[in-house]
């Protein structure tokens, strides 16, 4: 409860290293914000062109809205994919790349991986503000279930931060996380449903069956990957514009929530001892 | 006896030196632990008051666990046995402009250290203009602090620390960048406080600033605390104590 508030009295703190984030970005280019809109642009190009154009990977229209435009349906997984994986590498090595701070002042340290959240949620947020616009040119119907889509954004943040928190601790202890964690993301990414749709695994899961002899299919081990979850509601909402899937739905609200207790503690429990490991 | 500002207490802190330093996860798996190390004391017991309202030196030659006592004030590190009580609010500078980015401007910088070191935004904009003032960089305030020259830097730093206005202020040798004039400010600067019956504690090589500035000082050696009182006779000892010291 202390270090809650001691937390809460950061929040202006918080705020400042954010904006400090945001506007050192991109000082001194030409197109500002705007750079934050190329990187998924250029995956969007690169995957459309070989899944959909070579590979002829085909999702299912949107139901109700009727979409059925895989660039648009990709970027409704894309751009919460880059996000997290974001937050989680900017957030790892947020203490370590403030070294100078964190030896020479004292502050509650749990602002450095925060403050990545707000920086990179901030050009998310702008992403996802374009998206939605593409969306309602393309004929979607998704201004009711904005508030739902804020809510799961919130949600996949506090996943992320949780992730991030653990993870940079263990970046002080053990520098090899960084590489470890950027190779793992990459595989991470790929066993997520984000540039093919979940039917194809379903497909393939339907012909094996049970593994060894039980009742538990490749769907099911492929479902218990978080990820797959929130773009699953990312999709629904987005997308489809129905209700998103309850059960899909209380399994973010569940992992958020576990990843964050999990991290706080973590990271509570080391933060004392930082500043000597650095 | 007055009141007591911070209260130090058999404070000892330990290090580890590493023989091998691999924070890698082989080495820890391949000797089931972080890393060979053996333990090395910075801070041996050491123990000493300093009253509200005074100035206050430590002293001692290079290594002797000054900075580490002032990180432990500061809650940097935490000692491994004993204890540090304080009365009031503390602000540590121990490395100016730490804090600074260095593509933001001077203005922007000075709200974001000065939330880094724990004022509001109303606080900062109230004090604003008196921070640009003491600095003495107005001019240049709304360019990035990386055009900076290493002086500006100090300044600017350092006028965002004072006006934290805390109870008791740390001070690492960080003003010996400073030109003469400034540093003449800053002595003022530390007058002032005192008369305002703030507590001041300093980390300095000048012999003759610490003389000049301190009631009291505290002289360490090896992470061993020698000797505690009145500032003349604890630098006198000092000197002394240097192999070819004559009188300074
Ligand atoms: N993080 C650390 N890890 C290991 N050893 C350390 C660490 N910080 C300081 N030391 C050791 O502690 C001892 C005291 O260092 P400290 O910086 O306190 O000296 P100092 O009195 O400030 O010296 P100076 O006058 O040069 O500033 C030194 O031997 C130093 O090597
Ligand atoms: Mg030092």
């Amino acid at each position: 409860m202390r270090y809650l508030k001691e937390v809460l009295e950061s929040r202006e703190l918080l705020a400042n290293l954010t904006l400090r984030e945001i506007r050192g970005q991109y000082k001194r280019t030409i197109f500002g914000q705007l750079w934050s809109l190329v990187n998924p642009l250029a995956s969007m190009l690169v995957y459309t062109l070989v899944f959909a154009l070579i590979i002829r990977v085909q999702p299912e229209a949107g139901d109700p809205s009727g979409l059925d435009i895989f660039a648009v349906w990709l970027l409704c997984g894309l751009l919460p994919w880059t996000f997290f994986s974001n937050v989680v590498q900017q957030g790892m090595g947020s203490i370590l790349g403030n070294v100078g701070l964190v030896q020479k002042v004292y502050f509650a340290r749990i602002v450095l991986p925060l403050s990545k959240v707000g920086s990179v949620g901030y050009n998310w947020l702008f992403e996802m503000g374009v998206l939605v616009v593409v969306l309602v040119i393309c004929g979607a119907f998704v201004w009711p279930w904005l508030p739902l889509v804020v809510v799961t954004m919130v949600l996949l943040a506090i996943f992320a931060a949780g992730l991030a928190l653990m993870l940079a601790v263990a970046n002080v202890h053990f520098r090899d996380t960084q590489y470890f964690v950027s190779i793992i993301m990459q595989i991470w990414m790929y066993l997520t449903p984000i540039i093919y749709p979940i039917s194809l695994v379903a497909t393939q899961s339907e012909k094996y069956g049970g593994l060894f002899g039980t009742t538990v299919s490749i769907l099911d081990l492929y479902r218990i990957n978080p990820l797959e979850r929130f773009v699953a509601v990312f999709r629904q909402l987005l997308y489809d514009n129905r209700w998103p899937d309850p059960q899909d739905f209380l399994l973010c609200v569940i992992w958020a929530l576990a990843a964050f207790t999990v991290g706080l503690w973590i990271f509570r429990r080391s933060e004392r001892g930082l500043a000597e490991a650095l | 006896m007055s009141e007591i500002a911070v209260s130090i207490e058999h404070v000892s802190k330990k290090f580890r030196l590493y023989h091998e330093r691999n924070q890698s996860i082989k080495s820890a798996i391949m000797r089931g632990r972080t890393s060979v190390h053996e333990d090395f004391w910075a801070l041996k017991d050491v123990g000493f008051e300093v009253p509200v309202g005074s100035t206050f030196g430590l002293i001692g030659s290079n290594g002797s666990g000054k900075s580490t006592l002032l990180k432990c004030l500061a809650k940097i590190y935490y000692p491994e046995t004993g204890s540090i009580t304080y009365n009031g609010k503390i602000a540590a500078l121990l490395e100016v402009g730490s804090g600074f980015h260095p593509e933001l401007s001077g203005r922007e910088n000075i709200f974001l250290n000065g939330s880094i070191l724990g004022m509001s935004k109303k606080e900062i904009t109230g004090k604003f203009d008196e921070i640009v003032d003491f600095s003495g960089v107005e001019q240049f305030i709304d360019q990035p602090v990386k055009n900076y020259s290493s002086g500006m830097y100090v300044r600017l730093g350092f006028s965002v620390a004072i006006n934290v206005n805390p109870d008791i202020l740390v001070v690492d040798e960080v003003l010996a960048v400073g030109d003469t004039e400034f540093q003449a400010k800053c002595a003022q600067k530390f007058v002032d406080f005192k008369n305002e019956g703030r507590t001041v504690i300093l980390v300095s090589h000048s012999m003759e600033s610490v003389r000049d500035m301190c009631d009291s000082a505290a002289w360490l050696r090896h992470g061993e605390l020698v000797r505690v009182g009145p500032a003349d006779e604890t630098i006198t000892a000092y000197l002394e104590s240097l192999p070819g010291a004559s009188a300074a």
